[in-house]
């Protein structure tokens, strides 16, 4: 009772204070963080490519000066095809590696012979700028092999992704981060 | 007419089947390795507990610094590496400003998960300004860094200006709260000044808002926490509860008025110059 006496009615105020401040923000926190342990640990951005409509808004959205989202080529969907029409033009004057020929708008599609009339193609990641117009006419005309997903090693995890925002097909979401790319699939018939 | 509709169904779906696969990938034999396209992993999980460790000791430190060894130099240096690490390597990322927006949609979207770094981040500095004040602000936060680094010639403020400024924040963290928890917009990530100085990477109105708060931070102590930042707002409110705060020791004061005379924030309003040449 005598500390009680000597404490002044500003410092039992602050007191009080700043125990209904500490439950209030142990309560919020600890409420946020067991709906944390149900979820499968961290999330990371990524696009669904059955979503993308390759509109290349990923280009010029990201934060970063090049965007960290890349094409990427599912080679089990791959048709190798001769024409392809995520590599050429609308009328390629010659079927070669030509830039007048090619889609790309930066060279960043690798062509490879296999075998007649088999060509394999590859994204070179470095050159790579997301426009998506690969991406876009392959699904237009040839398999859908070609897709975007988000590099995660180039990815800074945003709070908000700002792709994201301006995807018109709410395409990016956040996906558990041990599974942190959505693999493009066969269409199911 | 049932079995012509059928007809006409099955004619769909087998369209769109063999439209999906125009194509059929071949078989290129067993001398053909298909590549792998690789695909970079996240960011590890332990390197989110490294960013949370090195924001506790960097909090502990301080604290430290600021009650037990009580020297600016040390605070400089700190400020020097939180900036280093927080802002240059972090890229700004995760910042407990922008934290607030994680926590505000948690509380107000059930379904929406918090990253538990946005939490650690949003908790820690506010548990700190309970027991010791806002020694984020003063040595930890990057954003405060730079403009306590930034800072060559400061200008006073008059107090009136500064007070009527300094009530924005308050309308921010509003406006912030209310932005995030309607999942509407991320505004401190967003407008931040800062961040597109630290990714060395943005767009024309990020470089402009960048550049005002750079060479304003050159005159102006800490325009941007003083005036703008959420999480100071927040922390403010918090550190008003305080167990222990920085004060002026009456019995051991000569009332020489050079700390409030040299405070570029204007903090200390006891005895200063002019207030005591206007007294008669």
């Amino acid at each position: 009772m005598a500390d009680e006496k000597k404490m002044t009615r500003e410092e039992f105020l602050t007191q009080c204070g700043r125990g209904l401040l500490l439950l209030a923000l142990g309560g919020g926190v600890g409420g946020l963080a067991a709906r944390n342990v149900k979820a499968s640990g961290n999330m990371v951005w990524q696009i669904d490519p059955a979503k993308c409509i390759a509109c290349g808004r990923c280009a010029t959205h990201c934060v970063l000066e090049q965007s960290a989202v890349r094409c990427v080529n599912a080679f089990s969907m791959c048709g190798y095809c001769d024409l392809c029409s995520g590599f050429f033009g609308s009328q390629p004057s010659e079927l070669n590696e030509g830039a007048e020929n090619q889609i790309c708008p930066t060279n960043a599609i690798v062509r490879r012979y296999v075998e007649e009339p088999y060509f394999e193609y590859t994204i070179d990641k470095g050159k790579c700028i997301a426009c998506g117009r690969c991406v876009s006419d392959c699904a237009q005309y040839g398999n859908g092999s070609l897709h975007l997903q988000i590099s995660q090693e180039k990815c800074v995890d945003c709070n908000q992704c700002s792709i994201a925002t301006a995807c018109p097909r709410h395409a990016i979401s956040r996906v558990p981060a041990d599974t942190p790319y959505i693999p493009r699939q066969r269409p199911q018939s | 007419m049932k079995l012509l509709k059928a007809f006409l169904l099955a004619c769909v779906l087998i369209g769109g089947a063999v439209a999906a696969e125009r194509f059929p990938p071949p078989d290129l034999g067993p001398g053909y390795v298909t590549p792998q396209s690789v695909q970079g992993a996240p960011r590890a999980d332990w390197l989110i507990w490294l960013d949370a460790g090195m924001l506790v000791a960097a909090l502990v430190a301080a604290s430290l610094i600021v009650y037990r060894w009580r020297s600016r130099r040390a605070l400089v240096w700190l400020s020097v590496f939180s900036l280093a690490y927080f802002g240059f390597y972090r890229k700004g990322c995760i910042c407990p400003i922008g934290s607030i927006q994680n926590v505000a949609q948690g509380v107000f979207d059930p379904s929406c998960i918090v990253p538990i770094a946005a939490l650690i981040f949003f908790a820690v500095p506010i548990l700190f300004a309970l027991i010791v004040g806002r020694v984020f602000c003063g040595g930890v936060c990057p954003h405060g860094a730079l403009q306590e680094l930034l800072l060559v010639k400061p200008i006073r403020i008059p107090d009136w200006l500064a007070a009527g400024l300094g009530m924005l924040r308050y309308f921010y963290l509003g406006l912030v709260v209310l932005f995030a928890a309607t999942g509407t917009s991320y505004l401190v990530c967003r407008y931040d000044p800062f961040v597109s100085f630290f990714r060395m990477s943005a767009e024309f109105g990020g470089w402009v808002l960048a550049g005002a708060f750079l060479v304003g931070s050159l005159f102006v102590a800490r325009p941007y926490c003083r005036f703008l930042c959420p999480y100071g707002a927040l922390l403010g409110i918090f550190s008003r509860f305080t167990l222990k705060k920085v004060e002026i020791a009456s019995d051991q004061c000569v009332a020489c008025a050079h700390c409030s005379d040299e405070c570029p924030l204007g903090a200390i309003r006891e005895g200063r110059r002019e207030e005591r040449k206007a007294r008669p």
